[in-house]
């Protein structure tokens, strides 16, 4: 594998505001990145989110987010730890993203260190509706949100 | 960098949430389960072509996109008035094999699994897919990591990509099987036998050497008596792809065995006014409230349910199995819903013994996948077995065939009403004249729904990966006595 760095889209594309991660890896493959970045689209978490990331030395994960009194709209740049994660299963269908990767590396899978992990977060308003289009907000949130990530990948180089 | 706090409470709308409810005396008298529905599919769905419809409906939930997958497609044959020819089953049926085998690898070893591979009694911390890794070995860890692998890989090669597959066609599937892509789906099948055969011998050593475990197993605290449903073939065999839906009572007597255009003559679906999701329950029956027993129109369908449904399995491995498992808990049925992790790995090693003979089968590489529809569609129904029970999609066009009805009844909304009484059963133990014991009760009671596998379709791609799950008991007067989450006790 030659690229070092892993973009993902997080959510689901017919989810009103879920997609915004998707459309965000859209944007970013349709203008030049920087050399070694691979840019994927992923609707699961969890063991599949790890497995998405192995052999990468970075990985950026765009995803829609629902805060306390958020504006929608609103572009954050997140490190894992800020993430409400705990070991356990309480997830009814997956493990958490933390347990995922401590899987991985005691398995022995080459993974990014926790600090390589990039989270830039789009605040959504509607994450419950079926549609294609994402709340007007959102949808304008968009081109920052892909600026936000491209100004990191160039920070890497 | 910006710091915020991710506070989960204030997803309301993605919470799975229980209230329970206490009487004057201070014991349980009722408990909801509430999630949060997805709206607006149907609308979404209306005026599109039926042909998307594969693409679409497994869109739905990040979990069980395949079977969504497949029930659609099989729905469009129906649809469309066009039989696949048979190699086309083969191959659909091969795929959804490889799912079945990574879907239940997962769901033992990183999900419900735990609480008996590693203790229902350990730490939270140590109940997950690293605490099997020390109970069982790192062997066993690598097994699951690699045995999701090439199944994966085995659903890319016959799904036409990974994840989100867009093989299925009315008529057939778009993907023919090559020599070089069977030997190596052979070489995958014999793995997944392999594997299947590793995690039965490790519900041996683990689960059943256990007092303790086989106590809680057939402990009164998860044992719920209701009928059963799942999908059979000619012989009454459990299949996941074809059949038809046999549903027993709480004897294991056959009360419906329908083929699947007759579903809404024996299935009808209840209201509840707390619930956006509903209740389906047997037509024969009627809706008599959250109670099991055999007048009751309450029916199950998890891997538990379709061992009870069916009279054995198809496959010589998991027929070993199957006997075992019930020669072990007391004959059939079994009504103990934590079986069902057990139910599960017989299971697992039925779909990798039917993926061999599939993949081995001579006709497998027919490249003619495809019947071409000539007929003006009209109205289509299709069944599969999804993981997490019997899914049945419903589809109505016009003459170009646009879609002006959709109906699905997804795996989880069949369990709908037992997961709501396997709650009140387990949190009973645990409320006693106003006295709440607090100290394991969200276990307990996830305990009692993780067996289910419900899919909360909303939560599953969340980044903390996490359900956030809040339980509110409330006395007689509608107070709240206490509240609990995973985040906030």
């Amino acid at each position: 594998m030659d690229a070092k760095t892993l973009v993902i889209g997080l959510g689901n594309p017919i989810l009103t505001d879920d997609a915004a991660g998707i459309k965000v890896a859209r944007a970013l493959r349709a203008g030049p990145l920087p050399a070694g970045v691979d840019v994927a689209e992923l609707s699961v978490g969890g063991l599949a989110l790890m497995e998405a990331m192995v052999g990468y030395e970075r990985a950026v994960l765009i995803d829609a987010i629902k805060t306390r009194g958020g504006a929608p709209g609103q572009v954050y740049t997140l490190a894992l730890d800020d993430l409400p994660g705990t070991l356990n299963t309480a997830s009814a269908h997956d493990v958490n993203l933390a347990t995922a990767l401590a899987t991985g590396r005691r398995l022995g899978a080459p993974l990014p260190e926790d600090a390589d992990i990039h989270i830039i977060a789009i605040e959504a308003e509607d994450v419950l509706t079926f549609g294609e289009q994402c709340t007007p907000a959102v949808e304008a949130a968009i081109p920052v949100a892909a600026r936000r990530v491209l100004a990191l990948l160039q920070s890497f180089a | 960098m910006q710091k915020i706090m991710i506070d989960p409470i204030t997803r309301l709308e993605g919470h799975g949430k229980i209230t329970l409810f206490l009487n004057d005396e201070g014991d349980l008298e009722n408990a909801y389960f509430q999630i949060p529905e997805l709206r607006g599919f149907e609308v979404f769905s209306l005026g599109r072509p039926a042909e998307e419809m594969p693409r679409i409906t497994q869109r739905i939930c990040g979990v069980c996109p395949e079977a969504h997958h497949m029930a659609a497609t099989k729905a469009l044959d129906d649809l469309f008035h066009v039989e696949a020819p048979p190699v086309a089953h083969k191959v659909r049926e091969l795929f959804y094999m490889a799912f079945y085998v990574t879907d239940h690898t997962t769901h033992f070893y990183a999900l419900g699994g735990p609480d008996f591979v590693v203790g229902p009694d350990a730490p939270a911390a140590e109940r997950n897919i690293l605490g099997v890794v020390a109970a069982a070995g790192m062997e066993a860890g690598l097994a699951v990591i690699n045995c999701r692998k090439r199944n994966h890989h085995a659903i890319k090669m016959l799904g036409g990509r990974a994840i989100h597959p867009v093989a299925g066609l009315p008529g057939g599937w778009s993907v023919a099987v090559t020599p070089e892509m069977r030997d190596e789906l052979v070489r995958i099948a014999e793995e997944n036998v392999e594997f299947a055969r590793f995690s039965l011998q490790l519900v041996d050593d683990i689960v059943l050497k256990n007092q303790a475990y086989v106590d809680l197993i057939v402990g009164g605290a998860y044992t719920t008596p209701i009928h059963y449903m799942g999908l059979v073939d000619a012989n009454n065999h459990v299949n996941f792809y074809d059949g038809k839906v046999r549903v027993v009572d709480p004897d294991g007597v056959e009360v419906v065995r329908y083929a699947p255009h007759e579903y809404t003559q024996h299935i009808a679906e209840h209201v509840e006014p707390f619930s956006y999701l509903k209740f389906p329950y047997l037509k024969a029956k009627g809706w008599k409230g959250f109670v099991g027993g055999k007048e009751s129109g309450v029916y199950a369908a998890t891997p538990l349910s379709r061992l009870n449904a069916a009279d054995g399995m198809a496959t010589p491995l998991a027929q070993e199995a199957y006997e075992k498992f019930y020669a072990t808990l007391g004959g059939k049925p079994v009504h103990h819903t934590l079986a069902c992790h057990w139910a599960r790995v017989i299971e697992m090693m039925y779909a990798a013994e039917r993926m061999l003979e599939l993949a081995r089968d001579p006709e497998i590489t027919n490249p003619n996948v495809r019947n071409i529809p000539t007929e003006t569609p009209t109205e289509g129904i299709g069944i599969v077995e999804a993981p997490r029970g019997t899914l049945t999609h419903h589809y109505a066009t016009d003459a170009n065939g646009i879609l002006t009805m959709v109906n699905l009844i997804v795996g989880t909304t069949n369990n709908n009403a037992p997961i709501t009484m396997s709650i009140k059963q387990a949190a009973q133990a645990l409320i006693k004249k106003g006295e709440v014991i607090t100290d394991g009760l969200l276990n307990k009671i996830e305990m009692a729904f993780r067996s289910y596998d419900p899919c909360f379709s909303c939560a599953t791609h969340s980044l903390p990966g996490q359900m956030p799950l809040e339980v509110e008991v409330l006395d007689a007067s509608g107070n709240v006595l206490k509240r609990l989450s995973q985040y906030v006790d």
